[in-house]
This record gives C-alpha cells, structure tokens and sequence, in this order.
C-alpha cells in the first residue's frame, strides 16, 4: 500500500454519502421549487415532473428514503460504536469548543499552528450532527405536514403551520450550510483544490492528514503528536515553530 | 332629342296643374249640405249616447273639415243614412266602438278593397278583419280631418308609427299565440332610446314598407328581434355569444333569455344605477339562488341598506358573457373576481375587514396549488384536480359574516367544512389554518417564535460560515 495514503473512508460509507447525496438534491430541488413557486426556475422544474401533484409525491417518496439513509446509518453507527467495533470518534467533546477559539486565534495570526484534530475536526462534526439532527426535523415537520388529520387528532391544529415554517426554514438553512460549509471545504478550499478524493477513493494524503488530523495519525503510526507536528511543510508555520 | 321634349312637355303640364290645384287650394267652396249640416254640427253640444252608456259629441270642427281632402263631398256621401232635407234616423248602436265600424264602412264605397290593399301596411289589418277583428279606417286616418297621406306632416318616426301603434293592434303567430303591437309612449319616453328612431331598431320597416314575416311562436319573434341589438352594441352581442344562455339557446332551449329579456325592448333602462334591478332580473329564471343571495352578507346589505358596495350577480357572473359556473375553469377564477373587491384598500376599509385575506390564501396551501393548477392546465393542457377556493369555506350564494356568529359556531361550521375534502379532520384541525391573519405572537405564538428564530438564526449562520471561510483563505494565502 502506498505510503503517503492513509484509508479514511470504508465502501460502504462512500456509497452511503452519494445515495444520501443525490436524495438530498431531490429533496434541494422539489424542495425550493416549492418553496420559491413564484419563480419561473420552479414552474419549469414542476412542468418537467408533470405537475405540483408529482413533485410533491417525489418529494414525499425522497424524504421516506432520506429517514431510511438517516435511520439506517444511525442505528449502525450506535450499534457499532457501542459494539467497540468504531471509536466515538464522531461525540462533541471539550476539546471540539477549544479547538474553534484556537483555530480562530491562529487564523487571526495570535497562534503559531492550527488545532491538532483527530479524526474529525470540529467542522467536519458540526456538518455531521448538522445534517443527521437536520434529517429528523425535516422528516419529522415534513411527515407532519403530509399527514395533517392524523396528527390533529392529538396534537393542537397550530402545530400544522408551525411544522410548515420549521420546514422550509430549516430546510433552507441546512441548504446554506451544505452550499457554503461542505462544497468549500470539499471543493473550493486552497487545502483540497480542485476536490477532496476522501469520498471518492476513500483515501487522503498522509501530508493532509499530518496537518488536519494529526492526533488520529499519530495513533495509527504509533508516534508521538509531536513526532508527527515536525513534519508540517508548511514553512511559515514551521519558521513560527521554530521547527526548522 | 324626341324623347326629351316630350318629358319636357309632360312636366310643365304637371306644374301647370299642380299650380291650379293649390290656387284653387286657398279658397275651398263646401258644398250647400255641408253648410246645411255645419250650422247645426258646428256647435258643441249634440250628443249621440250609445247603448252601453258610452258617448259621443257629434261635432264637427268646420275648419278642420275644409282644410280635409274630402272637403269637395257632402256629408251624405259618407253618412249615407243621413239625406238632406230629411229627418235624422233613429240608430241605435251598441256601443262606440260598433258604430266607429259601421260608419268607416262607408270608405269602402270609394276606396275599394283592391286599392286598399295594394299598400302593405293595410293588408294585415285586412286579413285581421276577415277574421272578424275589424279595424275602422279613421282609427288611423282620422274622420272629418281626413288628408292625404302625402300630406301629413309627422314631426318624427315615432308620430308616424304611433298613429296606429297606440291603438289595440295585435299579431298573431303560428302556435296561435298573439301579441299586442300597441306601444306605450310613456314607456318609450322613458327609455334610454328615446333619442332613436322606430326603424332603428325594426329596421326593415319604412313609411313604404312593412314587412310581412311569419313566426311560429310568440318566443322566436322575441329572439329574432333581440337580434337587432347587435347593430349598435357589438362589443354586448360577441360577448353574449360565449355566454352560457347563447349555448343553451344553441342548444334549442328557447327559454334561455337574448337580450330584450333582461334588459326589456321599448322601456330599456340603465340596470346600472339601482343594483337591485339586476338582482331582481336574473330572480325571474333564478329564483331559488336570488333567495339564497337576498339572505346572505352581500344580499342583506343590498336590499336592507341599499349598499352600492356589495357585489350582485353580474359582479361575479358577468353580464354578457357568463359562463357555465360548474366548469373548472369558472372556479378557478373565484379568487381573482372575491379580490375584485377583497383586496381593494378603499372598499375594505369602510367595513373593517383586512385585504390581507387574498393574499393569506394565495400564499397558502390551497392557494398555491390553485396556481400551480391553473398553470398547468394552460401549459400541460392537463386536466386538474379541485382545490378549495373561497366559496368553499364561505358558501357561494349564502356567503354570511364570520362576525355575525360566535367563534365557537363559526369554528364548528369550518370543521363541517373542512370534512368535505379532508375526511376525518377533527375539532382541531381547523387551526391549522390560521384564520386569514398573519401569525403573531397573539393569534399564533408557536409559528411566530419558530419564524423568528429562524429569522435571526440563518443569516447568524451564513454570515458565521462565511466569516470563517474568509479567514481560513486569508491565513492560507498569508502563510504561502
């Protein structure tokens, strides 16, 4: 195996990101058209799938396989980690909080290096418990929504509309996140330009993972964390270090 | 060359003529029995009483008889039972009317039934007194004062028709229906029309001509007629051909009202300036939909306080080109012909009720799949499905404030509502709907404080997010 790749990612959880990919873009896209019906983009998009009543059955049927991918990736993920098979490495700890006002510090220049991650930086967790949290406030509002007589038989009427704003609120809100956070740090970061080949080939450079995770690199090779900082090649860093 | 001076012969024998009649016109010589008869009938006074009690002053006014064109006969010509010299007879007559018939018998004498007949108005009169309706000629052309047609000067069309339309003329079609061709002149000079002209209407119709046409009922000759209409009011008549009672009619449903049925023929008047004209037009084939109309918001404000506000039938229906209501595509436009008047600030505002209703339903649910429908079916050309619009709510011709009832009998009749399209809605359902208001933290506190948060929380998020991929750039590029 080559050297300067490090296995991050298993098949299974590739296939998991695309299939929950593309259930997200249909969602995105019936989605929006519904919400911005004003538009000529949604008229367009609605006529193409022969009409309001299609979209919102595709819509529906979407948001059925997006509680499926959710449920199913959390119960394997709660069933292995308590099995021992995976590491925690996905719970907020502690260390997640300081690590933003450290990174904070050390994009303004105060600090000399970026916070020392693990397997998952705080980023990556706020996108994960993001979208996950997400996937159950959207499928829950959106159930709501589709079956209104039964759930006014034990809930008060106004938790109909208050579903209905929950649901296109969030639903923009965790498009934004997606569109903004996830496509920069994937694709348009100067660190993984032109694209991550995490979820692709399930593998990163060693240099990557010596500077974004290397707290989990240096268990994988045994070393110390400092070990593993003194290989940074990033010369200002290093210069600040004092490393070179 | 020859045939010129004979016209030119022919002429001057004309005028020369002419020229003598008329000197001679200025001073008439009656003859002696007319004289005679004159110095008794020339005086008021002399009354013939008929058996039924009717009367009638047998007087003659002298200068109108030498002015007349029969001015050169003697009385006995006409009044054959009268001889000069002799005692009057003793007649008795029924009644006025029956010696009016007797006495005009004796125009016959000259003016034979051929020549009577030659001119067309006069032959349905013939044809009516073979049947036993005899019409007396001086029931037109006057008695003593008789002129010559030729002569008469009418100071308008309506004069001239009039002559005999304000007298008992009837027609009588093929069914054996008739109807009566006297004309009132109060009801004409009331009418919007009064400025135009008999012909105008009945063209066809002339001093010359007066056309025979045959009808088979009473209600073909009122749908011909309407077909006059068109000849001015274009922009009506095209509309009325999309209208649901021009496809009845089409459809052999003679029944189905043309114009004159709505807005009447000689006594036409503006519908417009008393609304409850209108109401009161269409009551006469819709009556159970006018009584429904009468008790509802719209109705009652009408009838009771005589609002000019509210809306009456042609307000949603259309005047002329009303379409079958039952069509989708009728029910479609509900919303657009409520914000008529619903989404109008000034209206609204006199009776406190907020324009934001429209704008509620069409930024909810059943509004914007109403559009999205109604889209679709210009576009796709696919058949939709029915989606509540106001009148489903608000009852269509029963439409009543949701004022005027308690909120719990209100919100028990929107449940029954509701119930039509969502079976198994319960008593909370309708909460779902949020009553036409904008959620506030009274009427709606839960919508309006997760719209709030949402509200501060998403541009929190954005603005964060990019905050910190600015700065994860600038400290890439100032590490390079």
């Amino acid at each position: 195996m080559d050297e300067n790749r490090i296995r991050r990612f298993s098949a299974w959880r590739i296939v998991e990101h695309w299939v929950f990919t593309m259930i997200f873009a249909v969602l995105v896209v019936t989605g929006l058209a519904q919400k911005f019906y004003t538009l000529d983009i949604s008229m367009w998009v609605i006529f193409r799938l022969g009409g309001i009543d299609y979209l919102r059955l595709v819509h529906r049927y979407a948001g059925i396989a997006c509680l499926a991918v959710t449920a199913l990736h959390a119960a394997t993920a709660l069933a292995c980690v308590a099995s021992g098979r995976w590491r925690p490495s996905m719970a907020i700890t502690g260390k997640d909080f300081s690590d933003v006002v450290r990174n904070i510090k050390y994009y303004l220049g105060i600090k000399g290096r970026p916070a020392l991650c693990d397997r998952y930086n705080y980023r990556q967790k706020f996108e994960y418990w993001g979208v996950l949290l997400s996937a159950f406030i959207m499928v829950a509002t959106g159930l709501v929504l589709w079956f209104p007589i039964f759930f006014t038989r034990f809930l008060p009427g106004d938790v109909i509309p208050a579903a209905q704003v929950m649901h296109t609120n969030h639903g923009l809100l965790i498009l934004l996140i997606i569109a903004l956070w996830h496509i920069y740090n994937s694709i348009f970061s100067p660190e993984v330009f032109p694209v991550d080949p995490g979820m692709f080939t399930g593998h990163i450079s060693r240099e990557r993972m010596v500077r974004e995770h290397p707290a989990e690199l240096a268990r994988i090779e045994g070393k110390t964390i400092h070990e593993i900082i003194e290989e940074y090649n990033d010369t200002k860093i290093r210069e600040r270090l004092d490393l070179n | 060359m020859e045939g010129m001076v004979r016209k030119l012969i022919a002429l001057l024998f004309i005028a020369a003529v002419f020229t003598i009649s008329h000197a001679e016109a200025g001073n008439v010589v009656l003859s002696d029995e007319a004289l005679g008869c004159l110095q008794c009938h020339s005086r008021r006074g002399i009354i013939k009483t008929f058996e039924n009690k009717e009367y009638l002053e047998a007087y003659v006014e002298a200068e109108k008889f030498t002015d007349s064109v029969h001015n050169w006969l003697k009385c006995s010509d006409c009044h054959t039972d009268f001889l000069p010299g002799e005692q009057h007879p003793d007649r008795r007559f029924a009644s006025r009317e029956q010696y009016k018939i007797r006495t005009a018998l004796a125009c016959r004498r000259c003016h034979n039934f051929e020549q009577i007949n030659n001119i067309p108005l006069h032959t349905r009169l013939l044809s009516d007194e073979e049947a036993g309706n005899p019409h007396p000629c001086t029931n037109c052309h006057g008695s003593h004062a008789v002129k010559p047609v030729s002569r008469k000067t009418y100071k308008s069309e309506e004069q001239y028709c009039l002559n005999c339309h304000s007298h008992k003329l009837t027609m009588e079609f093929r069914d054996g229906e008739t109807l009566t061709l006297k004309t009132e002149v109060s009801s004409l000079q009331g009418s919007v029309h009064k400025r135009i002209s008999c012909s105008d209407c009945h063209f066809g119709f002339s001093h010359s001509s007066h056309p025979q046409r045959n009808f088979r009922s009473r209600r073909d000759f009122s749908i011909a007629n309407s077909e006059t209409c068109r000849r001015c009011h274009f922009d009506k008549y095209t509309k009325t051909m999309d209208s649901i009672h021009n496809v009845m009619l089409g459809q052999g449903n003679l029944e189905a009202p043309v114009c004159t049925d709505c807005h009447g023929s000689h006594s036409i008047l503006h519908l417009g300036r008393e609304r409850t004209l209108i109401a009161n037009k269409c009551r006469t084939c819709h009556s159970v939909v006018y009584e429904k109309y009468i008790k509802s918001v719209h109705g009652k404000a009408l009838f009771d306080e005589n609002n000019q506000d509210v809306p009456v039938c042609i307000d949603c229906h259309t005047a002329h080109d009303i379409k079958n209501p039952l069509t989708l595509d009728y029910r479609e436009q509900i919303p657009d012909m409520c914000s008529n008047c619903h989404a109008d600030k000034t209206i609204m505002n006199k009776y406190g009720i907020s324009t934001d209703v429209v704008k509620s339903y069409l930024s909810n649910f059943h509004g914007v799949t109403l559009r999205f429908y109604r889209k679709q079916r210009e576009e796709l050309d696919k058949p939709a499905k029915q989606i509540a619009v106001c009148t489903d709510c608000h009852g269509i011709h029963t439409i009543i404030s949701t004022r005027s009832a308690a909120p719990a009998i209100v919100k028990a009749r929107l449940v029954k509502r509701c119930k039509q399209c969502h079976e198994g809605a319960t008593e909370n359902f309708p909460d779902a709907w949020l009553s036409h208001y904008k959620p506030t933290m009274a009427s709606a506190p839960l919508v309006f404080i997760i719209n709030q948060a949402y509200r501060i929380f998403i541009p929190f998020m954005v603005i964060g997010i990019v905050l910190q991929i600015l700065l994860h750039i600038w400290r890439y590029t100032a590490n390079k």
